[in-house]
């Protein structure tokens, strides 16, 4: 096998920023990834001020043009999905789950530093529209043939931009994918059989099959959808031949699933917190593991929900598959309950930032059953109330998630640890803004608003609630400023973290904050999930998790 | 865990505290100024459900809307509720350093939880499946068949013939008191959705129903108002992004008694009648205009015309793949003249009948926002 990790002394005799920039230490890459999506969270931010700017009052203040107000939201949404929560959660698979299945490093190191590259240059090349004559302004979902090169659709280079980045960061995805995937199977520690993974390792381990299985399927419209404009391709463009509902069925056989890519670590990660600060196990390991699987699978077969007011699927199938995807997630919510049940909760961040997570995705999964009944999503489909339900899915779910994950790795990843003052005001503040921004928005759309307009008329009865969710919107913008001084003060001057701060359970915990360049000097034993829970309790307390632990398969190094 | 095991509040029941106190006096205020409360908890409940059914559709649609809406809401207590009790509940005390049971799991509780739901999403399935199958249905006899194309960024409704295939008369102006689509309550009207550009949706709030404008396929639904609603008017809206212009393709929808509607109708078909159809004039044409379209505008803002002779517009559609055309609305806004439809790179010329002296505006019918000009007649 490969064993490129690198040596101290090796990088010793490197510059800093040399260092970053060639380096292949996936924990390194890793807090690339995170750095880098938080610059274009930063960015997808301010593009979502200036939509809620313009939304706050009736009339057009700020966005005179509304050809700029549709790039807006276009460059908010995909900025947001493909260089924020999908690359920082990639980021943080890619910091812990070495160090959680005891692995020296991912198995391609150099793959893995392309991967991330190819992120920011894909991030700047999407942005550079907004200086080419006006950037993607499609809406992240790009139909066709609105998407054309032609008078009133998308003439101009930001389309192809958007177009040839999104391939770039679809390329990243599956090479990740592939690297996650031999990682999880090869590298494993001696005794970290699959039933022994810590939850975000399956959780990693499904969404790179969604990412491997979806991912080509986007590229390759993508590539159409280029060719189509430059070439006289004729796939999605009716008035050539073309049929336009086949980029929806194409598009959306990935981004359904990159739903489940976008929320699927995010759970790993709270059930990594969830038992170590509630001080139990987690709550029906298999039959979590099951559901995870069970998501990935049905996540294949709900595609077309997302079009059920085109005219051009088959309804009864997707309705029921989309019910049906309720289950396992539903499995996932009470077995998180049932970890905090009878256990012993310390209420540090991010344990708080984990019940946001469970309070808001109850929310936004509860909407899922509204617009899985199809009659009902005639109603509710392109108005402002599917805008609340993806926000509390992606934001109250994978988001939320994120900065549970944020503030229990910053520890291991620094050494250092976050202030608890400031990660419970960014708590409080983001909650609050979060929920005042969204959950008007589902009264907004039930009463006839439709998403993507720059305005709306004054007598239309929803000058209040777009006001409460523009002031929301600020307060989440604000609850982003005690972060920053957050991480900037307790870089320098926080208390040292030491190597396991938490009462961890699992690997990483088992070696120094930050880790060296390979990871461990010594594996404690592994007989369960929770090998350090093991090691600081002895094996009594754990003894009931797997009575028959068949020899382990030995990693093939 | 029992109260007198604690020795003095933790930080976190002092801020649950305070933020309590804060609540009861914020209502207090807001009962002392006159507020009432019970109105308000009625509204803020009533926000959550879908504005009044105007069609015997959103009707159904609305009782299935109900059903889900209580399932939801009681899972929603139950497991909010759990979470919350739980943190409320189970909190580790200072110094407390001995473990809690540690449970693994519970088969038959993971069976309960997968068992129940299961049959609770089957359940929401079956009755959204029977809603769907009524709503959804396509009659072969409706009373009524009207076309409505939605291109960037107009609507206009073509009124059919009971064959549904001839057309009789075609409402351009897509809102006002003039425009719109002009329906009888009480009769089963079946809409076919044509774009000619992009992807549009046809959606009335009040309908609790939107269906995609799909270019290159012909999507129908049927709908039915009630007979409470004659006389009022719907807002509409288009629902999918279809450019620069998405936000101003609204439209009307007036409901009228069948007596009305049929004077309505009968009076629109005679005066689309009265208009000419381009080139039946037989006399040659005592001049031609000269007109371009490009990038959705008219190369000219002013155009003169001879009086009381017949003039012919040579009409040049430069933008590829839209579709143009050139019509003459006299001072009160009434269609005199509509001419051919181009699609663009294409020309055409009309021939137009003679006019009265005096001041008319031209506008393309697809485009009366971007694509307008006055007409002199003299």
């Amino acid at each position: 096998m490969a064993t490129t990790a690198l040596t101290p002394a090796a990088s010793a005799y490197r510059s800093g920023l040399y260092e970053w920039l060639t380096t292949t230490d996936h924990k390194k890459i890793g807090i690339l990834y995170v750095v880098n999506s938080f610059i274009f969270f930063t960015l997808a931010g301010l593009l979502a001020m200036g939509v809620r700017s313009e939304l706050a009052f009736p009339g057009l203040q700020f966005v005179h043009d509304e050809g700029v107000y549709n790039q807006l939201f276009t460059m908010h949404g995909t900025v947001m999905i493909f260089l924020f929560i999908i690359p920082i959660l990639t980021g943080f698979g890619n910091y812990v789950v070495p160090l959680q299945i005891g692995a020296p490093d991912m198995a391609f190191p150099r793959i893995n530093a392309l991967s991330f590259w190819l992120l920011p240059l894909a991030g700047i090349l999407m942005f550079s529209g907004f200086v080419t004559g006006g950037a993607a302004a499609a809406g992240w979902t790009s139909y066709s043939p609105l998407a054309q090169d032609r008078p009133l659709g998308m003439q101009g280079s930001g389309e192809d931009l958007w177009i040839v980045g999104l391939t770039l960061i679809g390329t990243a995805s599956i090479l990740g994918a592939v690297n996650f995937l031999v990682t999880i199977f090869k590298m494993r520690a001696p005794g970290m059989t699959l039933f022994r993974m810590p939850i975000l390792v399956w959780t990693v381990l499904v969404t790179s099959v969604l990412n491997l299985m979806a991912t080509p399927v986007l590229t390759s419209a993508l590539i159409m959808l280029f060719i189509d404009r430059n070439y006289g391709g004729h796939f999605f463009d009716p008035a050539t031949g073309g049929n336009a509902i086949l980029w929806q069925n194409v598009f959306w056989f990935y981004s359904h699933p990159a739903v489940y890519i976008m929320v699927l670590p995010a759970m790993g990660m709270i059930s990594e917190i969830l038992p170590v600060f509630s001080r139990k196990p987690l709550f029906g390991y298999k039959a979590f593991v099951f559901a995870t699987a069970g998501i990935g699978a049905l996540g294949f077969s709900v595609w077309a929900h997302h079009m059920f007011t085109t005219g051009a699927v088959y309804l009864p199938f997707f309705s029921l598959m989309t019910f049906l995807i309720a289950v396992p997630t539903g499995v996932k919510m009470f077995n998180w309950i049932f970890t905090l049940w009878r256990g012993k909760l310390t209420l540090s961040t991010p344990l708080l930032f984990a019940l946001g997570f469970l309070s808001m995705f109850l929310i936004g999964g509860i909407d899922g059953a509204f617009s899985a009944a199809v009659p009902i999503d005639f109603a509710l489909q392109d108005t402002y109330w599917i805008v609340a339900h993806l926000h509390y899915v992606l934001f109250g779910g994978s988001v939320f998630g994120v900065f549970a994950g944020v503030y229990y790795w910053f520890p291991k990843m620094t050494g250092r640890m976050l202030s608890e003052g400031l990660g419970k005001l960014q708590f409080v503040l983001m909650f609050v803004g979060f929920n005042l921004t969204f959950f008007p928005m589902h009264v907004l759309g039930l009463s006839g608003m439709p998403r993507r307009i720059a305005d709306y008329a004054s007598t239309a009865g929803w000058n209040e609630l777009n006001l409460a969710a523009s002031i929301g919107g600020f307060i989440i913008a604000a609850s982003f400023l005690p972060f920053l001084v957050n991480v900037a003060v307790s870089l320098r001057g926080g208390r040292i973290a030491g190597d396991d701060p938490w009462e961890g359970n699992t690997l990483e915990w088992a070696t120094t904050s930050p880790p060296p360049p390979y990871n461990f000097d010594h594996l404690p034993e592994i007989r369960s999930e929770r090998p350090l829970f093991d090691l600081r309790h002895g094996r009594t307390h754990a003894a009931a998790v797997l009575p028959d632990p068949s020899p382990a398969p030995q990693p093939s190094h | 865990m029992t109260s007198s095991t604690r020795t003095r509040p933790s930080n976190g029941a002092i801020v649950a505290l305070l933020l309590l106190v804060l609540v009861v006096i914020l209502l207090a205020v807001a009962v002392a100024r006159g507020a009432n409360l019970v109105k308000v908890a009625g509204d803020v409940v009533g926000s959550m459900f879908p504005p009044p059914a105007a069609t015997a559709e959103a009707a159904e649609i609305r009782s299935l809307y109900d059903v889900v809406f209580v399932i939801a809401a009681a899972i929603f207590l139950l497991v909010e509720g759990l979470i919350i009790w739980s943190v409320v509940r189970y909190r580790r005390k200072p110094g407390d350093d001995v473990l809690p049971p540690q449970i693994h799991g519970n088969n038959v509780a993971e069976i309960a939880w997968t068992v129940i739901p299961t049959i609770i999403v089957a359940f929401l399935f079956y009755i959204s499946w029977q809603t769907l199958n009524s709503v959804d249905a396509v009659s072969k006899t409706p009373d009524i068949y009207i076309r409505a194309v939605a291109g960037q960024f107009q609507w206009s409704f073509v009124y059919l013939a009971d064959d549904g295939q001839t057309q009789e008369f075609t409402q351009f102006l897509p809102s006002g008191e003039a425009g719109g689509m002009v329906v009888p309550v009480g009769r089963k009207v079946q809409l076919s959705l044509e774009s000619p550009d992009v992807i549009h949706a046809f959606y009335v709030p009040r309908f609790l129903f939107k269906r995609d404008v799909v270019p290159g396929q012909v999507n129908r639904f049927d709908f039915t108002l009630d007979p409470s609603e004659a006389g009022q008017t719907f807002r509409g809206q288009c629902a999918e992004l279809c450019g620069i212009g998405h936000r101003t393709m609204t439209f009307d929808v007036h409901a009228l008694t069948q007596a009305d509607y049929d004077a309505w109708l009968k009076k629109q078909i005679e005066a689309a009648k009265a208009t000419p159809s381009p080139g039946a004039s037989a006399a040659p044409p005592a001049a031609t205009l000269n007109l371009t379209a490009q990038n959705i505008k008219f190369s000219t803002a002013t155009l003169d015309a001879p009086a009381d002779k017949p003039f012919a517009i040579a009409f040049d559609n430069q933008d590829a793949g839209v579709t143009h055309d050139v019509a003459i609305q006299d001072s009160t806004g009434a269609l005199i003249f509509n001419g051919t439809d181009v699609k663009g790179p294409g020309k055409a010329t009309d021939n137009v009948q003679p006019l009265k002296a005096g001041t008319y505006t031209f506008i393309c019918t697809f485009h009366p926002v971007q694509m307008t000009g006055q007409l002199t007649v003299k």
